[in-house]
């Protein structure tokens, strides 16, 4: 192939997606720059997981591109009105640090738009300025007489540092630590006043905490439906499925109408477990087993059949309840599915980019139906991503190439070498699949240029049976309707 | 000038603009309610007022402010420089939440589209950035031997003192490329305008001028100055100058190529489309080579057609005048015949207009020509001679509102109640969750709107917005039983 290619005219000298680079690819390495990164900066995850909080806001600490840039990414994502707000920092006020721009920030929000959280996310900025924001919130606290009736939480997400896995994940930690500690519970918080006040300890033992990962609304819907069919009672953490899906009414929420309240986030130290539906987001859990005794059971995402199955086992041995008729019937569709499609898909080489836990579920399952995940890419640098890769390719016997911590630019040689018939990512893959002249299927974040990105569904039976009838309908379209033309 | 005002008012007479007031009488005390200092950057346009806002400040800390930040103005101008490697010096999220999401297109290299980081760790916070600027920059040129690389600086870069001058300069020294620092780090000020002027002094530092081929035998050549292709725009201005037997030297910087940016000097004038973003290259350009500058707009019948006759007149060469007449004579003929069907639908439709900055006032014709009527303009980085410019195009009655954050504009929106919100991504669900219809207008927007086909886009862009039934649904909710 790459020999055929050398003969070809060069379309343009310096297009990097022209022959000649092409060339390039497959003929330098690369060591020192990010070409089409493929990972965002800390405080983006601190926001995704503030999303699925009712009534909070997420105040970034820094510049004002910071939150608009994110702003940007999110409302195109998800298509709804997302507010992120800043402290708008700027030259005068990084040089005498970012104190009075934090609590101007803090008044502003807590009067304007009547918060239940405020989320402070840190910035590179103000990382290396050195602000102290627990003891600026604290600061603010006290200016207001402990008026405050509801929580500030401080996040570091220094944006030189990770990726946005690593601060959602920290974010989740940072929620659950600080609203479940004495001195928050001694307040009179304004989330806790509206809530039913009766429910005994006895009740709240019941309750599962699950902890999704950063999934699609219509995922965490998907996830609540399970639980429901299955009788469980649960504090899901943190719940976007109708903050960013939410129904047109002709009003506009400023903040989360929907989703975990903090009285939820409260209880998660009742519970009788965590779940946790992701390998890179359950600090939380370690910290509530290891503080108040909440045992945790980490389990993969439930993405294709083995996964969910494992998650639905695990619901059976915590409550013994019985599994639901509904979800076995969902469980027949999507084997009698993966029966009639077997020999579209078989062997056929893919390769997946994106968050670490979807591409582990997204290999796990097309493994399961038979394809090849030739090549998986992620953005960030993660050694139990590899293990997890490598536990399916010892398991399934395939060969995997794994690319953590890598770009693009990395992802684009492999998918060339692979000989890679299908690919699966984000919006910015695109250019990838156009140029190999392979099909994509949109998905992760973030998806702009099609419509529906909130539901993009992966995650139980139901995902797993429409995701499964996309990919196959995309490999027939690509690879069998022409054949047939070619033959008439 | 004289000349100019002449043109003016023949346009002026030929457009069926039809001059009316606005129907807020009496004008509402309190425009809406909002934090006390928040007041005065919002006013109507009355006769015996100044009718400008307050404007130039810097946001509210906490208020969901619309704006961005420096590298994010020197990155919208510099960007849609086609064969350029656009590298940003700072951790991976700057150019992970920015690149590749200008709607500029190209009609060769599509290397602008690529996104180049130094991806800087916190390794390099500590020991300085600039050995990883280096080995980088000199990567990136073994990789595509672009003919400019832009260096952005990050807020992180001019905190820790990184020298990005020097590194260029080193850079360019072993590459033998052009290697042009920007000094944008975000947090420089509130206003992104300066981020524009940066870029500019980019260009004009370290490209304008630095190629000399042999001049045109052409005697009208210009630059198109602050047009940057979004949505194959310039593609509808181009050919328009074109049948004037006018040869484009340079675009700065729609879908342009380095070397022709290089030797823009070489042009006999520069027409400036974007006043917001590029009056200042015209100005400096006008200076350093005595390039004379016309302001142009090619957003709407009688701006695009007084922008032709004004290039026309310039260069003072009969033939060119004449020729601009008559194919502004047919253009409007074919462009008027084309829009009845969309404006039919769209007259009388109240617009409210919230955007980065020229369109606040480059719009309001080309809306006005379709009958609709603009009841609110505003801008997220105006200053005082933006707002004189608004001010001078509006009619009486129209709301003037700076820097509107989130919750502002919603309450804008509630109580003007626009038939048609033109805006960017960050408002387009705000105002559609409202139940109000919305065109893009800003970075992905799909379609041209620039010169007459543009303009025929345009009509038909807002009525695909305003005329479909599902804004009807809306208004008819499931009735209880």
């Amino acid at each position: 192939m790459p020999e055929s290619k050398k003969h070809q005219k060069k379309d343009h000298p310096h297009s990097p997606y022209g022959e000649e680079s092409q060339e390039l690819i497959a003929k330098t390495q690369k060591r020192f720059a990010v070409i089409n990164p493929s990972r965002m900066c800390q405080p983006l995850g601190a926001v995704q997981a503030l999303l699925g909080i009712r009534g909070a806001m997420p105040l970034i600490h820094g510049s004002q591109g910071c939150s608009t840039y994110m702003r940007f990414q999110l409302c195109r994502h998800y298509r709804e009105p997302i507010n992120v707000s800043s402290t708008s920092m700027s030259e005068a006020t990084v040089v005498y640090g970012g104190e009075k721009n934090l609590i101007q920030a803090l008044n502003t929000i807590t009067h304007q738009y009547k918060p239940e959280l405020i989320g402070v996310t840190s910035s590179c900025l103000t990382e290396t300025i050195g602000d102290d924001m627990d003891s600026i919130i604290n600061k603010f606290l006290q200016n207001n007489h402990n008026k405050i009736d509801f929580p500030i939480i401080p996040i570091s997400t220094p944006s030189y540092a990770g990726s946005h896995i690593e601060s959602y994940d920290q974010t989740l930690k940072a929620l659950v630590e600080k609203i479940t500690h004495q001195n928050i519970l001694k307040q009179s918080l304004k989330g806790l006043k509206d809530e039913n006040k009766k429910s005994s300890q006895i009740n709240l033992k019941d309750k599962i905490n699950v902890i999704t990962g950063l999934l699609s609304p219509m995922d965490v819907e998907e996830v609540k439906f399970i639980l429901k069919e299955m009788n469980i009672e649960s504090i899901v953490l943190t719940d976007n499925s109708q903050s960013l899906n939410s129904p047109l009414d002709g009003k506009v929420d400023f903040l989360p109408s929907k989703g975990t309240t903090i009285k939820q986030i409260r209880d998660t130290a009742y519970s009788k477990a965590t779940i946790a539906l992701s390998n890179h987001a359950n600090s939380a859990g370690v910290f509530l087993e290891k503080e108040f005794g909440v045992k945790l059971f980490n389990l993969p995402t439930p993405i294709g059949l083995r996964a969910t199955d494992e998650f639905i086992e695990t619901l059976v041995k915590l409550k013994n309840n019985q599994i639901s008729k509904t979800l076995k019937i969902h469980r027949g569709q999507l084997l009698d599915a993966m029966v009639d499609a077997h020999a579209y898909n078989y062997n056929r080489k893919v390769a997946i980019y994106g968050e670490p836990d979807m591409v582990v579920g997204l290999t796990r399952f097309t493994s399961e139906l038979g394809m090849i995940p030739a090549v998986v890419c992620t953005g960030t640098e993660c050694n139990k991503f590899k293990q997890e890769i490598e536990l399916i390719s010892s398991q399934d016997g395939h060969e995997i190439q794994i690319i953590s911590g890598g770009d693009q630019y990395d992802l684009h040689q492999k998918v060339k070498e692979e000989e890679i018939e299908i690919l699966m990512g984000n919006s910015y893959s695109a250019r990838i699949a156009k140029e190999e002249n392979i099909p994509l299927i949109r998905i992760g974040f973030p998806v702009f240029d099609r419509i529906g990105a909130q539901r993009i569904k992966i995650v139980g039976y139901r995902a797993g049976l429409s995701l499964l009838d996309l990919i196959t309908n995309t490999i027939i379209e690509k690879y069998y309707d022409n054949l047939k033309e070619e033959h008439l | 000038m004289h000349q100019r005002e002449i043109l003016s008012t023949e346009i002026v007479k030929k457009s069926k603009n039809k001059s009316k007031q606005l129907d807020f009488d009496p004008l509402p005390k309190k425009i809406i309610e909002t934090i006390k200092s928040r007041e005065k950057h919002m006013c109507f346009k009355k006769k015996g007022t100044d009718s400008t806002p307050q404007c130039n400040k810097s946001s509210i800390p906490g208020a969901v402010t619309q704006r961005s930040c420096v590298y994010g103005g020197a990155r919208v101008v510099l960007m849609p420089i086609t064969d350029a490697v656009h590298l940003v010096h700072g951790p991976i999220g700057c150019a992970s939440c920015t690149w590749d999401i200008r709607g500029s297109l190209s009609s060769t290299s599509q290397l602008y589209k690529t996104g180049f980081s130094t991806n800087m760790e916190e390794k390099d916070i500590v020991f300085g950035g600039e050995k990883k600027l280096l080995d980088t920059l000199i990567e990136i040129n073994r990789l595509y031997q672009p003919p400019a690389i832009f260096v952005y600086a990050t807020c992180v870069v001019g905190l820790i003192g990184d020298d990005l001058k020097a590194v260029c300069k080193e850079a360019e020294k072993i590459t033998s490329t052009r290697i042009i620092p920007v000094q944008s780090e975000g947090f420089r000020s509130f206003n992104k305008s300066l981020g524009h002027q940066l870029a500019g002094d980019a260009l004009l530092d370290y490209v304008i001028g630095t190629s000399h081929p042999p001049s045109s035998s052409n005697p009208f050549t210009l630059n198109i100055v602050g047009e940057f292709n979004i949505a194959g725009d310039l593609w509808g201005i181009k050919p328009l100058l074109e049948k004037l037997g006018i040869e484009i030297i340079s675009t700065l910087t729609g879908d342009s190529l380095v070397e022709d940016i290089a030797r823009a000097h070489q042009a006999n004038l520069n027409i400036v489309q974007c006043q917001k973003s590029s009056n200042y290259i015209a100005r400096e350009m006008e200076k350093r080579y005595g390039i004379p500058y016309l302001k142009v707009n090619f957003f709407g019948i009688s701006d695009t057609a007084y922008s032709l006759l004004s290039i026309a007149h310039f260069f003072q060469y009969p033939q060119m005048i004449s020729r601009a007449e008559k194919l502004i004579e047919n253009e409007r003929k074919r462009v008027e015949d084309s829009i009845k069907i969309f404006q039919k639908r769209l007259e009388g439709k109240r617009v409210a207009v919230y955007v980065g900055g020229n369109k606040a006032w480059s719009l309001i014709k080309a809306f006005e020509e379709l009958g609709m009527e603009v009841i609110m303009t505003g801008t997220q980085n105006g200053l005082p001679k933006d707002y004189k410019k608004i001010k001078e195009t509006v009619q009486e009655g129209t709301l003037i509102v700076d820097d509107a954050n989130a919750m502002e504009l919603s309450s804008l929106l509630k109580k003007y109640n626009p038939d048609l919100v033109i805006s960017g991504a960050k408002e387009k669900y705000l105002s559609m969750k409202m139940g109000i219809p919305f065109c893009e207008f800003n970075h992905d927007r799909i379609t041209s709107f620039s010169g007459f086909d543009g303009y025929i886009n345009f009509a038909q862009d807002l009525d695909r917005a305003v005329s479909s039934p599902v804004w009807d649904h809306i208004k008819k909710p499931l009735k209880a039983a």
